[in-house]
């Protein structure tokens, strides 16, 4: 049934008004840059990603940790410079055998005024081990007595080796000696959830309108990919010692645009730089680039199920090949070490290795070797070897692939370069679909068992290169029952010696963190662990800034 | 006309429908898991991941439940994000892509028309001229070249604006994102205007009203200009989808917290849901849109008769 | 891609199909047009250039030059400067230029084939038919196929051959429904009578006599097409979903000149250039032709 349709100015009307009520909330409001309330100290940071969650439980970036590392305070807590301090608990001892583990807890509340007690972290652990909130992270805390187990759901959360002794003290058995169990104290898996809050709002407990602290900060909202708010805790105990009232965490997930928003004053730090811009950086803006070393390493793994790489020559010859030198210097300039060994200088429990010989060679010499045991393997100008790198399409490995691709190629080697996702590059070398995979590494906590590990043959998916060496394993696990720090060190330094002999993997450089920080933020320390509580920071010029 | 909006609104059910299942099975298809990540997660956990997820089940009876839900309106939680649902995100986030699109569309509008207007009077002359340069330079550069140069001169150089970031939509923060969306739109309006123009202005209807001695200015206005404006009308379904395409672009350099830019950070990281979500909110988005300018352009011209 | 659609219609009214003798008179009138002659001869260069240009080059594409890192134009033999791993950015570019015009001719010929097949089907056919597969068209235009793209490029991995198929299958769209109202208006024309008088099937008619008389418009819009679907794969290269390096192409040159344009303002500025002379000489070429064959604007 067709009508003509007569002019009707209704319907111009009725187009604009729907397109206003989807425009709803579209006033545009006044200008709102800067929205720090007068006379308080507001830190704008850029936090590099967008934050996935705010319960600890679930989470496992570092990204996430900035955050919550301002509103959470574990039994120990990291200090200006990530030295563990006192943090819930006030002091702890252990037993001879270093299997038991006593903390006392300071008064302390929640923000919401509750008192925080040895249950709550009781709680806590049980629930993060619990396989019902499939934490990511929870393997973390398998030195636990009984950790394993509950997390595999064999046991009944009940059963993990954690009690409240009274409401300030907390015990912690382990199945193992772990000297590195401070280092997790201070760690976000092993964080306090306020239980009267999760019992009564479930998973919604972490939504900023029922969220609850025990630190120096509170978060009170997140606009996903504007930014999360957190202001300060008036309960929190040591609140008479913080300068920064409010936070602004933004998810610059651009580290160019960030920089620029740096530059322009409307982010007052950011979490990262690209690297290759740090030295115009340094020269343009004078005191804002902070780069120390960090506990990381990328490395180049090889597939077991390549016949060519299972030959130890092919796999010395291509890390031989890999000129290091230039892509630290020339193509990242950003500070980072060229890497020869596994586990990065400065890891604490650490005795350092000595690298291979050839790495001292000039790189023509290493060429010519590189070239020579490649032939003696069987390949050369009228058999090349051809093989395909794996990478991660993000901006560092992007900028040196095809520098090693080139280098490669000096020694007769033909290589293919295929980009991914990094979330699916790992997929795909756990699941062992590459030749040549570029990976990295860092550490969850500092010690060199969180680099080692990688490569037990009982780690299984992570264990790219399938490397299997009983000496290598029976010295990890000679390492993990031993109590004394410096017999440990020895046992761990001849595994990674064992390991780098074997050539399963191909390390390529240490990391460096990369802060860029504006000089008007104070009390801010470089340090390994990148950690920068936001509670020992100050804004210069600010009323409360210590006198300069 | 009711019954024509009735018609064209049970035609976008089959449409929406097409939508839902070819993303669906399309996102399945890509390879890796939302649940990927750099660490591995223990066989146990993640079975437990899957069934929180529904993940577990076979694909079919997870593409039967994922409509069921959309059809309740409930487009699932996020795979990601595990605070958030899916309609909080697009809740959170659709007013920002719409604001931007909104505006540029309509100071293109303006603009576009008044430079199209003023090329076709001065047919060939000085004005003409500089007006198409613009025009054909407008299409010719692209957003990201725009874009950062913008950025580069006014936002760091001058520093008069942000370079980048939202602020709850504060104007300063909206200015370059606006500016650049509308540039490419200014310059396609103005030549469709000016087309329009020339071609009306040549009609016997002008010459009458001329030969009658109305002043021209009144002649532009109450004669030319409505006709002109027809093919500027007809041009808004292609001119929206335009803006989607620069709103990717616009999002990603400025970093603001739009549906488009978290459209390509969910498909990369297989967010299926978030994916979903999204597309389902602009296939709709552009029907309705659609659905308007064949609303407006039969007001406008009465030649048109709805059917 | 929207440039290209808006027009679209205007096209369609314009090209009216007019006895071979015109074509003469067009290509007269075309050669007179400034600006479409001068487009002509800088898009030859160009497609010279990206044809012979990388040949030519002692550098090639994906050479890594440790010594010339980020070398300014003119230094180190390099005649616009190099990039951030030594490779030399003129060749990058006319290779970079060479994947563009490639990836806009042949997505444009997948558009046209399909194009030209379904709307001169559905318009010659008519009645049901017609209906159904317009229907379709419209249909698929209200899709956001943007997201289509993005999807298929997650899906399958970004490679150059799905990109040509990918942007060709948007792109058809507007073709088919230009050649469906051109064919409606030459179906009742005399030759066509004629030759269905003398008894030729229907797939014939389509073909030998309906498809050569669409030449005009589609000519026009091909001319405006191929620089839209080069926009297109830019664009997709610029969110990182195009060509893979250490392939280059236009929209990949600029996306990484433009993160780079504090300090290798070079590896921008060049790119971009050539990008805009090329869109504008297609433009340019696609007006001149228009105003050609129908001369009513001018």
């Amino acid at each position: 049934m067709y009508r003509p349709f007569r002019r009707n100015h209704g319907i111009l009307a009725l187009g604009f008004a729907s397109a206003f009520l989807l425009l709803q909330g579209c006033t545009p409001g006044k200008p709102r840059v800067d929205d720090c309330p007068a006379g308080k100290v507001c830190l704008r940071a850029g936090n590099g990603v967008e934050v996935l969650s705010l319960d600890p439980h679930k989470v496992s970036g570092v990204g996430d940790h900035r955050v919550l590392l301002d509103s959470m305070v574990g039994l120990t807590m990291a200090d200006a410079s990530d030295k563990v301090a006192p943090g819930t608990a006030e002091r702890w001892e252990t037993s001879a055998d270093g299997l038991t583990w006593t903390f006392y807890l300071r008064d302390a509340v929640w923000s919401d005024g509750v008192p925080l007690t040895a249950d709550d972290f009781v709680f806590s652990l049980r629930r993060i081990l619990n396989p019902a909130t499939a934490a990511e992270y929870a393997s973390l805390l398998y030195p636990i007595l009984g950790a394993q187990a509950v997390n595999e759901g064999k046991a009944a959360p009940e059963t993990l080796g954690v009690r409240a002794v009274t409401p300030r003290i907390l015990e912690i058995r382990l199945e193992h000696p772990a000297p590195y169990l401070l280092q997790l104290a201070k760690h976000q898996t092993m964080y306090p959830v306020p239980r009267h809050v999760v019992e009564k709002y479930g998973n919604a407990w972490s939504k900023p309108e029922h969220y609850v602290s025990n630190g120096p900060y509170t978060i009170v909202s997140w606009k996903l990919g504007d930014r999360i708010k957190a202001v300060k805790n008036p309960r929190y105990w040591d609140a008479a010692k913080v300068c920064v009232d409010q936070i602004s965490y933004y998810p610059t997930t651009d580290n160019i645009t960030a920089e620029r928003q740096v530059r322009n004053g409307e982010l007052d730090m950011n979490a990262d730089i690209q690297s290759n811009r740090i030295a115009l950086l340094r020269e343009q803006m004078p005191g804002y680039v902070r780069t120390h070393t960090y506990l990381g390493v990328s490395y180049l793994t090889y597939n077991n199920s390549v016949v060519a790489l299972r030959d130890v020559r092919v796999r010395r010859a291509l890390a031989m090949a890999i000129d290091r030198e230039f892509i630290t210097k020339k193509l990242m300039r950003g500070g980072q070490q060229p890497a020869y060994t596994f586990v990065p200088p400065g890891v604490a429990n650490y005795q350092a290795v000595q690298p291979p010989e050839w790495a001292a060679w000039p790189f023509e010499k290493r060429q010519a070797e590189a070239r020579r045991i490649l032939a003696e393997a069987g390949y050369g100008p009228g058999r090349p070897l051809k093989i395909e790198i794996k990478h991660r399409n993000s901006a560092d490995p992007s900028l040196i692939m095809p520098a090693i691709q080139a280098d490669w190629k000096s020694i007769g080697v033909e290589a293919r370069l295929a980009q991914n996702e990094p979330q699916i590059a790992y997929a795909a070398y756990r699941a062992r679909d590459f030749e040549v995979g570029d990976a990295a590494w860092v550490a969850d906590y500092n010690d060199p068992m969180t680099f080692l590990y990688l490569m037990n043959s009982t780690t299984g998916a992570q264990n790219y290169g399938d490397y299997k060496n009983p000496a290598f394993d029976a010295l990890l696990k000679k390492a993990d029952n031993e109590p004394d720090a410096a017999v440990r060190a020895g046992y761990l330094a001849q595994a990674e010696r064992i390991m780098l002999d074997d050539a399963t993997i191909a390390p390529v450089f240490f990391y460096v963190n990369k802060n860029l920080v504006s000089p008007r933020v104070t009390g801010w320390i470089a340090n390994l662990g990148d950690i920068h509580p936001t509670q020992f920071l100050c804004v210069k010029g600010s009323p409360k800034a210590p006198a300069a | 006309m009711l019954q024509y909006i009735g018609r064209r609104l049970l035609v976008a059910i089959p449409t929406l429908f097409l939508v839902i299942t070819a993303a669906f099975f399309m996102m399945r298809a890509a390879p890796g898991s939302p649940f990927d990540m750099d660490r591995k997660l223990s066989p146990e956990i993640e079975a437990n991941v899957l069934a929180q997820y529904g993940m577990d089940k076979p694909l079919g009876q997870q593409y039967v439940d994922y409509l069921a839900g959309v059809v309740q309106g409930d487009l699932g939680p996020s795979l990601k994000y595990r605070d958030k649902t899916v309609l909080d995100i697009v809740k959170e986030n659709y007013p920002v892509s719409l604001r931007l699109g909104f505006f540029a569309i309509a100071i293109a509008s303006v603009i576009g028309v008044s430079l199209g207007v003023m090329a076709a009077l001065r047919q060939n002359r000085m004005t003409d001229n500089v007006v198409m340069t613009i025009a054909i330079l407008g299409v010719c550069i692209p957003t990201f070249v725009t874009a950062p140069l913008l950025v580069l001169g006014i936002a760091s150089k001058l520093g008069w604006l942000p370079t980048a970031g939202w602020n709850d939509g504060a104007l300063p923060n909206m200015v370059l994102p606006v500016v650049v969306l509308a540039l490419p739109q200014i310059a396609i309006i103005s030549r469709l205007t000016r087309a329009g123009m020339i071609e009306v202005l040549h009609s016997n209807y002008i010459r009458t009203a001329r030969a009658k001695g109305l002043p021209e200015w009144l002649i532009v206005r109450k004669h030319a200009l409505r006709a002109a404006i027809l093919p500027l009308v007809s041009y808004l379904g292609p001119a929206c989808a335009g803006l989607i395409t620069g709103s990717l672009v616009v999002e990603k350099i400025f970093n603001l917290p739009g549906l488009g830019k978290f459209f390509v950070i969910s498909a990369l990281q297989r967010d299926y849901t978030v994916v979903m979500g999204m597309v389902i909110f602009y296939a709709g988005l552009i029907l309705l849109l659609n659905l308007i300018a064949d609303l407006l352009y039969a007001v406008l011209d009465p030649r048109v008769r709805l059917a | 891609m929207t440039f290209a659609s808006a027009r679209a219609e205007t096209i369609t009214k314009a090209a009216a199909v007019r006895g071979r003798s015109l074509w003469e008179d067009a290509r007269r009138r075309l050669m007179r047009n400034r600006a479409a002659v001068t487009g002509m001869i800088v898009l030859g260069l160009l497609v010279v250039a990206a044809v012979v240009g990388p040949w030519l080059s002692p550098f090639t594409y994906d050479e890594v030059n440790k010594s010339d890192v980020w070398l300014p134009p003119l230094q180190g033999g390099h005649l616009m400067g190099s990039d951030a791993l030594g490779r030399d950015l003129l060749t990058r570019l006319l290779v970079g230029l060479r994947v563009s015009l490639a990836i806009g001719f042949v997505a444009t010929f997948v558009s046209l084939v399909i194009g030209v097949a379904w709307g001169a089907v559905a318009g010659y056919v008519g009645g049901k038919l017609d209906e159904v597969m317009m229907r379709f068209v419209d249909v698929l235009y209200s899709l956001p196929f943007i997201f289509f793209v993005i999807l298929l490029m997650v899906t399958f991995g970004s490679n150059i051959i799905l990109i040509f198929v990918a942007i060709g299958a948007v792109e058809w769209l507007t073709m088919s429904r230009i050649v469906r109202g051109q064919t409606l208006t030459l179906k009742n024309k005399e030759f066509v009578e004629a030759a269905r008088a003398a008894g030729l099937n229907r797939g014939a008619i389509i073909f030998r006599h309906i498809v050569p008389n669409l030449l005009g418009p589609v000519v026009v819009y091909v001319t405006l097409t191929i620089p839209a679907v080069i926009l297109a794969e830019s664009f997709l290269s610029f969110l990182g979903l195009g060509v893979q390096p250490p392939m280059a192409s236009l929209g990949a040159l600029i996306a990484g000149g433009a993160s780079d344009m504090e300090l290798a303002p070079w590896l921008l500025i060049f790119p971009s250039l050539v990008m805009v002379m090329t869109l504008m000489s297609f433009n340019f070429i696609g007006d001149g032709l228009r105003d050609a064959i129908d001369p009513k604007d001018r």
